[in-house]
């Protein structure tokens, strides 16, 4: 699914951010990404949502390299991978609804299928009510809410998200979780950066970890645990 | 429940309802400027283009009625500034038209009546004595066969003829000057709305540049969630489009309304130099074809802008 080699990141003429990065994803695992703040969670998330071209190495998605792929290509890739970005980036003159819709229709989905499949989602994580309101006047948490269900409304193949449950209480950031973890079973692959130890914990999901530039990869802690609850 | 359990039924939808543009380009600043340019500018491309059609009718209807005709004069005055009388004149007019009256080459030859040249001048000279005693010289108007070289030296030859003092004027001269002007007024037209068509293209070029640099985010997002770019540009291509339909409305419509109060002052002024503006169905088309152009060079240079801007991206 996603394959990095040898990746570095520079963001103008300042120090690499990232350094040598090497990992492989396969298709349909599930990780979290994690480590201090100002490590390049962002950055490495930037890279895998074609945000930005890495300074050097070779980042292979969906088993094409991507600085080879043509323009349009590109952008067809790009509709297969849902982001929340850390910052929301909501359109603000858009309401809940028009938000969430608009993966669907920049896929050109018929009007009828994206009103029922956003109104559904809407009122999957709580928003319902909320779905003429302008970003603007929600809360934080509902612009996250907004921002995860814009993110996997197209069922994306690849879903990125930064932090997404940072501005949510437990149950509401459970909740989330446990979309993710469906959307997960139907196939599509999830990295997730977080600090919060205890969704990390609750969810045994192996964990890239990010430290001055460089990532290695842990297995869950309680993965054995995992193991032997799946076989009894 | 599972929001993503593919649901069959909802495929047979089709779009209801209207929605807003994805970027907020509804609200941007300076749409209303951009429509009043694009109206001023639809304004002064009929009005440069009417006054091209009535420069044209204008033309087309002194050289046709004029190309076969001369005026003959026949002086008040000999050689020596010796004055002729009125019967000496009468009667050189009377042998010119015998003469010309039996020529192969004439269609026809009119001598003017010594009333009408008399009413010509009256606005000058007044009625009266004076207009009575004054020295007038004779005019007889001819239309040739074919207005060519040897029917011109013929005529020039047979009225040498009669008089050496009798004068020819073929109005050629000062036709060839008229048209020399109008089609200078022409191509001058021409050139204003060549400026119009590059006025509106850089116009709509910068306004779309400054909605790609303020809506930068917004664009971004777009094309980071796998939008194409055909479909960022078919959103401020349509934009510019709605400005340039509005905007070239307007203009039109304020142009036709000019243009018909002209008509209607000139028709009332009854001057005939001014040609009276027949409309023609080419200068209907031309009139449309005007807004067409602008809204399709707005919503052109829209696109071309839009496309250089995403090439920016990854
Ligand atoms: N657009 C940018 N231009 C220049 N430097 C940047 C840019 N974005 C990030 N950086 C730098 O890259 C480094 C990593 O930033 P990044 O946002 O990726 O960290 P992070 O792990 O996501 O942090 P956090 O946990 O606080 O979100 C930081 O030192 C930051 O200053
Ligand atoms: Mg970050």
């Amino acid at each position: 699914m996603i394959k990095f080699e040898h990746v570095g990141l520079r963001y103008g003429v300042g120090p690499e951010v990232l350094t040598d990065i090497d990992f492989t994803l396969e298709p349909g695992s599930f990780h979290f990404l994690t480590g201090p703040s100002g490590s390049g969670k962002t950055s490495l998330m930037t890279l895998m949502y074609l945000g930005r071209k890495p300074t050097r190495g070779l980042v292979t998605m969906f088993g094409q390299n991507i600085n080879q792929m043509e323009r349009d290509k590109l952008a067809t890739l790009r509709q297969r991978i849902g982001v929340v970005f850390q910052d929301f980036r909501l359109l603000n003159h858009l309401s809940a609804f028009d938000n969430v819709a608009l993966p669907l229709r920049i896929a050109g989905r018929p009007e009828k299928e994206i009103k029922d499949n956003v109104d559904e989602l809407l009122e999957w994580v709580g928003l319902g009510e909320h779905k003429n309101v302008l970003p603007l006047t929600m809360s934080g948490g509902q612009q996250q809410r907004v921002a995860i269900a814009r993110a996997v409304i197209a069922r994306p193949k690849l879903l990125l998200a930064d932090e997404p449950t940072g501005n949510l209480d437990d149950e509401i950031g459970f909740r989330l979780m446990n979309l993710f973890d469906q959307l997960n079973r139907m196939g599509t692959t999830i990295v997730i950066a977080t600090h919060n130890q205890k969704i990390m914990d609750e969810f045994g999901h192996s964990r890239l970890v990010l430290d001055s530039g460089t990532l290695k990869i842990e297995a869950p802690k309680n993965w054995i645990q995992k193991k032997i609850e799946g076989v009894f | 429940m599972n929001p993503f359990k593919p649901k069959k039924d909802r495929r047979l939808g089709v779009a209801e309802g209207k929605r807003q543009y994805d970027l907020p380009l509804n609200k941007s600043i300076g749409t209303g400027f951009l429509v009043v340019l694009i109206a001023l500018m639809t304004f002064l491309a009929i009005m440069a283009l009417g006054t091209s059609f009535a420069l044209g009718s204008m033309t087309q209807r002194w050289s046709s009625g004029l190309e076969n005709k001369a005026t003959i004069e026949v002086p008040a005055e000999k050689n020596d500034s010796d004055l002729r009388t009125k019967n000496e004149v009468n009667a050189l007019v009377e042998r010119v038209e015998q003469k010309l009256s039996d020529q192969p080459y004439i269609k026809s030859v009119t001598a003017l009546d010594q009333g009408d040249i008399q009413a010509l001048i009256e606005p000058w000279l007044g009625q009266g004595e004076i207009l009575d005693n004054i020295p007038l010289p004779g005019l007889l108007s001819v239309e040739l066969q074919i207005s060519n070289e040897s029917s011109l030296a013929k005529l020039t030859k047979t009225l040498a003829e009669i008089d050496e003092t009798i004068r020819l004027d073929t109005h050629e001269s000062w036709l060839g000057d008229l048209l020399r002007l109008t089609g200078a007024l022409q191509f001058a037209a021409g050139f204003v709305l060549l400026i119009i068509g590059f006025t509106t293209v850089a116009a709509v070029a910068g306004a779309i540049r400054t909605r790609m640099a303020v809506h930068n985010e917004e664009v971004e997002l777009l094309h980071l969630m796998g939008a194409g770019d055909g479909y960022i540009t078919r959103q401020l291509q349509r934009h510019a489009l709605m400005i340039g339909l509005k905007g070239s409305l307007v203009g039109l419509i304020a142009g036709l309304i000019v243009l018909g109060l002209i008509a209607l002052i000139a028709g009332d002024t009854g001057a005939a130099l001014l040609p009276d503006f027949h409309i023609q169905l080419g200068h209907i088309i031309g009139m449309i074809i005007v807004p067409t152009l602008i809204c399709i060079i707005a919503s052109m240079a829209a696109r071309f802008t839009v496309l250089r801007v995403l090439a920016q991206m990854p």
